[in-house]
């Protein structure tokens, strides 16, 4: 059903980005004609097959199977596209909000900051809404990251929803495209403010963050050199693509019951971020990379698992 | 060495650089240097101005830029050891140890790259955000929180009229745009340019510095030690841009403090530029730092592991620790390729260092605390925890 596309190479991306500004023109000389159709494309955070709600815990995740408490979930995309009959993607010409969407990115939050949900915001997200020339589609494609172009501007004065410190990724030189921190049971989050802080000289002081889920392109620099990266080795956007979709009727379930299949939660390779921050030598990112829809230490992702059709 | 071999040194580990934003005229801001020192570079969208440099003063102070109301960018970086901390790494205020060494922010504006190794940082602006938001590790711990920070910023009866001074063309906005630039405004008003060598150098006093320094500077710039190939020009590092720079230089090198693996591996958590540029030969490699005031910013090395600048002289001594352990490094710079030096060579090197010793920087009441009274009024002078035994 879910058919993977990874947009590994940057000059794909162009190409992307490229085949979306014609579409945008044709979309326009049909709207010349025909007003462009409102489209609202929702999703889903779920655990299998139960809702995300932060402070609640989850059974019989990963492998060997464990119990998680999430923590944070968000993510962005970008790119949206709807499939007409004859195959060809439209793009779907996002709301200017100044808020959830800007340009062609939108930020989705099923966060709401409460109990262990600290470094989020009150407010949650889960569509994506636009316009589109009239038609008959048929099929969804996205892609899940900032694009290129967005991912390296100056955030300190970006605009929503690119402006959030939470999602920034300064060392990296971009943003997180997902965010999703969770406490396991063999790697409990045990940071919550208020409460005394780990002594000094505590070296598994990052043990307390539990397994956090940080996407983003990592190895931005251009060659060593000193301005605007100009590629990442490794871009870490997957493109999404569904064949069949209705969205009058269905629903892009993200799902992290799914994104952690033969992960182990319970662990963390020493030496590393907690958990899996998209970094190239962490062997806690295999499989969980790949189920993202991206390529991991050299091996190709087998298909995204982390969105599914409801 | 041949000089086939240096410029091929040079052409592999220097990136020479063009273009980078911020190489502007000055305005009219008194920066307070000496005559013979050109003012550092500022970002067009960033001008200098006295309002501006206070109100970051008053912020990079302000422990109440942290989580927990605990740490002030100046608790790891105490104006007394030149903007350093005086621990091999610096812990946040979740208890998680830095990767790296807190480095010293003299000079920080003729950087055209900052921290020990991430070629994409080039704005102090940009470089604030890290110790503020970062969570790999937490320094400060405010991911998340910066409406908290700003709400906080705009009740409090001391920021909002020094917004208002500082960014007038922005009606006193406070927001991540205005804490940014008045943070980077003040940080580029800390010079250290009036060590004694300064004086001895650029303004002619011959006995500014003693007979053993200037044996030990004729050491330092010499082909023996080859110190000065990467510790050279106006700030003892080949990473520099000024105001009449407009060509930035930057470079990033590998002194053979390890060799894991037999190919120059480095400890996992600092592979140093690799990490941003994925090419295997920049494993190890990171930004040359200043020398100036170094007999105050010990410890040394990008991971804080040289405790001392005796230590620090063996260590480029024996051609980087690792040969020293008889596990040379293959990555290691072709500059350090060992030296012997007699006890008084030694001391003689010794003495140049610590001339190079700025004692109107490390007192300036313009870089000090200006909170005199209340919980920010400790910030930047005791240390927050006692040194860590390695």
């Amino acid at each position: 059903m879910t058919k993977k596309r990874s947009a590994e190479k940057i000059s794909r991306a162009w190409i992307a980005a490229a085949c979306a500004g014609i579409g945008a023109t044709i979309g326009a000389q049909v709207a010349h004609a025909q007003a462009p159709q409102p489209v609202t494309i929702r999703f889903a955070a779920q655990i299998g097959d139960q809702a995300f709600t932060c402070g609640r815990s989850y059974e019989g995740i990963g492998s060997p199977a464990s119990r998680i408490m999430p923590s944070d979930f968000r993510f962005y995309v970008s790119e949206v596209h709807l499939v007409d009959e004859s195959g060809k993607a439209v793009p779907v010409r996002l709301e200017q909000d100044g808020r959830w969407q800007y340009r062609d990115v939108a930020l989705l939050d099923f966060e709401d900051r409460s109990g262990p949900c600290l470094t989020g915001t009150a407010e949650t997200r889960d569509v994506v809404t636009g316009t589109i020339p009239p038609g008959r589609y048929r099929g969804l494609r996205f892609t899940l990251g900032v694009p290129f172009a967005l991912n390296h501007e100056d955030s300190t004065i970006a605009p929503s929803p690119l402006n959030l410190t939470s999602l920034f990724w300064s060392w990296q030189a971009g943003y997180k495209f997902v965010r999703i921190d969770l406490g396991s049971a063999g790697r409990p989050q045990t940071i919550k403010p208020g409460e005394p802080m780990p002594t000094f000289g505590d070296a598994e002081g990052s043990l307390k963050f539990g397994f956090a889920i940080h996407l983003g392109s990592t190895m931005c620099s251009s060659g060593g050199r000193i301005e605007r990266p100009t590629e990442c080795r490794n871009p870490n956007r997957a493109t999404i693509d569904f064949p069949e979709f209705d969205t009058s009727k269905q629903v892009v379930v993200a799902d992290l019951k799914a994104l952690l299949e033969g992960v182990n939660v319970d662990v963390n390779q020493p030496k590393t971020p907690a958990g899996c921050m998209s970094s190239p030598n962490d062997g806690d990112c295999d499989p969980l990379m790949r189920n993202f829809g991206v390529s991991f230490g050299g091996k190709a992702s087998e298909g995204q698992r982390f969105f599914r059709i409801r | 060495m041949p000089l086939s071999h240096f410029v091929r040194a040079l052409v592999s580990a220097t990136a020479l650089l063009a273009g980078v934003p911020g190489v502007a005229a000055s305005e009219p801001f008194d920066w307070r240097i000496p005559s013979w020192l050109p003012p550092p570079a500022v970002p067009p969208d960033n001008p200098m101005s006295e309002a501006k440099v206070e109100l970051g003063r008053r912020l990079f102070y302000d422990r109440r830029l942290s989580r927990d109301g605990s740490m002030a960018c100046a608790d790891c970086h105490r104006q007394s050891r030149a903007f350093t901390d005086g621990r091999p790494v610096p812990v946040g205020i979740t208890g998680e140890r830095h990767a790296r060494n807190a480095m010293s922010l003299a000079n920080a504006g003729y950087l055209p790259v900052l921290t020990w190794g991430n070629p994409n940082l080039t704005r102090l602006e940009q470089q604030a955000l890290l110790p503020l938001f970062g969570e790999t590790p937490v320094e400060m711990g405010m991911a998340g929180r910066e409406q908290e920070l700003f709400a906080w910023l705009r009740a409090d009866p001391v920021y909002p009229p020094l917004f208002e001074r500082a960014f007038p063309e922005r009606a006193g906005a406070i927001d991540l745009a205005t804490l940014t630039r008045a943070l980077a405004a003040f940080q580029r008003t800390l010079i250290s340019a009036r060590s004694p060598y300064d004086r001895y150098r650029y303004e002619r006093d011959r006995g500014a510095i003693s007979a053993a320094a200037r044996r030990g500077e004729r050491l330092f710039f010499g082909e023996r030690l080859e110190c000065f190939h990467c510790h050279g020009g106006l700030h003892f590092t080949d990473s520099l841009v000024h105001s009449r720079k407009p060509f930035a230089e930057s470079a990033f090198h590998n002194t053979g403090l390890y060799n894991l693996d037999g190919k120059g591996a480095y400890p996992q958590q600092n592979p140093g530029l690799a990490e941003h540029t994925g090419r295997p030969e920049d494993m190890g490699r990171f930004r040359t730092p200043s020398l100036r005031n170094v007999a105050l910013t010990a410890p040394y090395m990008h991971d804080g592991s040289v405790a001392s600048l005796s230590a620090a002289i063996d260590h480029y001594a024996g051609g980087g620790r690792a040969a020293g352990q008889g596990r040379r490094s293959p990555l290691t710079s072709p500059f350090v390729r060992g030296f012997r030096l007699s006890p008084r060579e030694k001391a003689d090197l010794l003495a140049f260092l610590n001339s190079l010793t700025d004692r109107d920087f490390v007192a300036a009441e313009r870089f000090a605390n200006p909170w005199k009274e209340g919980p920010n009024a400790a910030a930047g002078r005791d240390p927050k925890v006692v040194r860590l035994k390695q």
